[in-house]
């Protein structure tokens, strides 16, 4: 029976205790340091931190390209997620530019079932825009979904590969 | 604008609940994936990426429909008092999830060295084994060759009718053949446990000293003759060859020596010198009778014609025939025994010779004290090609022998036997005083006699020597183990007729 590696514990904790930190640093308390913040910095730091997403994205599909993985399904899936991904970060970013960073677009509750999509301009093709954009989980389910299905197809290959080293 | 929120909502709701079970699947996969290959590094940057994921998800999904939640329930300002929290937690983890995804080139890299490691490892192990293979297959092959080597060197020390003996370096014996047993007649583990040496079955210990002399000289010795005496003091004529084994892996000096039988050799030598000795014997006595012969009848003549005369001289002249005759008699006998021209020859029945002797003899005076005791095989015909009236005269010579050798008042045993179909040995024995071993030699030359003078002519055995000679057979003499002598002739058997 083969030994579980111990870092791999070590390093969960670890990614936990940045995390702990991240959250810690990053809560939208007045930073009473030597200098102030000003409000829009947690729009700005969401936005970059979707752009940053974005680009690892990128950065993965062209890694799993050039190392040939892509000939493999499960890898392949998992590019199609990282594509997902890609997208709903797009998506993403867009909204938050239009409602969070310039203020172009404002959701009122009217009720249950309606809403005001209220546009600087009383522009509808923005506001039927920002609507579409609101609808962001039809990116990240599916790029999920191609994550999932990935690891599955990872998890298939990797057991017929051991099956095979197994028989005698 | 005023749109339907319904699909936003559904959108919502539905998309968060189903990323929060999507990452946690894809959190169980990578797990199975890792136990998999727990070496594999890309498997264990996999698992830190969902579980990234699975954190996004969670935080995203639970501040997605917290929203929701607060807004529909008209509690806006709750929800504007958490958002920041919420949206701070999902900038982190999907900042998480890039920067793990960021570590994928070095996750492969790390895995390819693994990999290439665990190959070269493997190829390693694959060589190891091979080579542990080939290392076993040459240790079972040398075993076989090192048993079949032992077995045969087993075989031939056992099986050897030479004595083969191993003597260590106080000399004394550590191993030792059947044969070597048969030949010095004690047992292995006497000869063993007593810690016996050659120096024990030499006949005199002067030999052994020689022997031993030679070995410190030369290392070895080779073809040394010397004579062994036995448990039942018989002693038996030998030839050693030996050497030094100073040993290898660890093992002391020993002496390794082959030692022959040769007794048979020698007493067949002895034999074949007597027979020549006998053959010259026979070609004088014939010469010398031949000459005698004659002037002996001139003489015999003479005398006879002298005595049909009153010439006053009977007496004298009576006493030189009487002495003629002896001489006659003599001379008849040796020519006898050297007689070399062509006999009647015919089928013979010797059961029916051995009885007509004993028969004969029976009714001798000298006999009546001795008993005789008659083993003949009636049940097969014991046939020779030869002359009834000369083996008769062979068997009678042997008896009077035998009489005189027990004094008339013993016991002889005549026997006679086929042995392997075409052999037929007649024995006679007698329980007297035997033969004094330095007569051996001599027992069958003319003149040999060990009676007192006057009572016999040393020409019987002789004579008898020259009939079987002539009739294809042997005749040897030994003394018994118990008591006495026993002669044994051998004819050759002829077919039944």
């Amino acid at each position: 029976m083969q030994k579980k590696p111990p870092y791999s514990t070590q390093m969960m904790f670890r990614v936990c205790l940045v995390m702990a930190v991240t959250i810690f640093i990053l809560q939208p308390f007045n930073a009473y340091a030597i200098q102030l913040h000003a409000s829009s910095e947690g729009i700005i730091t969401h936005q970059i931190g979707h752009m940053f997403f974005l680009f690892s994205m990128v950065v993965l599909i062209f890694t799993i390209t050039g190392k040939g993985l892509d000939r493999q399904k499960g890898w392949r899936r998992i590019q199609y997620s990282a594509f997902f991904f890609i997208l709903w970060n797009l998506d993403t970013i867009t909204a938050h530019f239009f409602d969070n960073q310039i203020h172009a677009v404002q959701i009122e509750n009217i009720s249950f079932e309606k809403i005001r999509v209220v546009t600087n301009n009383n522009s509808s093709a923005l506001a039927w825009i920002y609507y579409s954009l609101k609808l962001d989980h039809l990116l990240c389910v599916p790029a999920m979904l191609f994550l999932y299905k990935g690891l599955s197809r990872l998890v298939k290959d990797q057991q017929q590969i051991t099956a095979k080293k197994d028989t005698p | 604008m005023i749109v339907s929120f319904i699909p936003i909502l559904a959108v919502d709701v539905i998309g968060s609940v189903a990323m929060v079970v999507i990452a946690l699947l894809c959190f169980y996969k990578a797990r199975i994936l890792r136990g998999l290959d727990p070496d594999n590094a890309v498997f264990l940057y996999l698992l830190w990426i969902s579980t990234g994921f699975m954190i996004f998800a969670v935080s995203r999904s639970f501040g997605h429909i917290l929203k929701q939640f607060l807004i529909l329930t008209a509690t806006p300002d709750i929800w504007y008092a958490i958002s920041s929290y919420s949206g701070s937690i999902n900038t982190a983890s999907f900042m998480l999830v890039g920067l793990i995804t960021l570590f994928f080139n070095q996750s492969w890299n790390i895995n390819e060295k693994i990999l290439s490691g665990r190959k070269k490892l493997e190829d390693t192990h694959i060589e190891l084994i091979n080579l542990n293979q080939t290392l076993e297959h040459k240790v079972i092959e040398r075993t076989e060759r090192l048993t079949s080597s032992e077995h045969k060197a087993r075989r031939i020390f056992e099986q050897s009718l030479d004595t083969i003996v191993v003597i260590d370096e106080q000399f004394n014996i550590s191993e030792i053949n059947q044969a070597g047993v048969v030949l010095t007649g004690y047992n292995k583990n006497e000869m063993l446990a007593k810690k016996m040496g050659l120096k024990d079955f030499m006949a005199r210990a002067s030999e052994w000293e020689r022997i031993c002399s030679l070995l410190e000289t030369h290392e070895y010795i080779l073809n040394e003759e010397t004579d062994f005496l036995r448990p039942d003091y018989t002693q038996v004529r030998v030839l050693i060859t030996g050497g030094v084994d100073y040993g290898a892996f660890g093992c002391g000096k020993t002496f390794h020596f082959i030692i022959k039988n040769i007794n048979d050799k020698k007493q067949m030598e002895q034999q074949i010198a007597q027979a020549d000795k006998l053959a010259a014997l026979g070609e004088l006595s014939a010469g010398v009778a031949h000459e005698i012969n004659n002037p002996l009848g001139i003489i015999l003549g003479y005398t006879q014609l002298m005595l049909k005369e009153d010439s006053g001289f009977e007496e004298d002249l009576k006493t030189i025939e009487k002495h003629v005759k002896n001489c006659k008699r003599v001379v008849s006998d040796l020519l006898s025994f050297s007689r070399k021209g062509t006999l009647e020859m015919s089928h013979l029945d010797v059961t029916s010779v051995i009885d007509d002797v004993i028969k004969f003899l029976g009714n001798h005076t000298d006999f009546r004290n001795v008993e005789i005791q008659l083993s003949v095989d009636r049940e097969e015909p014991l046939i020779i090609h030869g002359n009834g009236q000369e083996l008769s005269q062979v068997i009678i010579n042997l008896m009077i022998n035998a009489c005189h050798a027990v004094n008339k008042k013993g016991r002889i045993e005549v026997s006679a036997e086929k042995v392997d179909n075409n052999e037929i040995f007649i024995i006679v024995k007698d329980n007297g005083s035997g033969i004094r071993k330095k007569d051996f030699p001599r027992i069958f030359d003319p003149f040999f006699t060990t009676k007192p003078v006057g009572q016999g002519t040393g020409l019987g055995l002789s004579v008898g020597y020259g009939i079987i000679r002539r009739h294809g057979g042997d005749i040897t003499a030994r003394n018994r183990k118990e008591k006495g002598a026993a002669f044994t002739i051998s004819f050759p058997a002829a077919a039944p007729v």
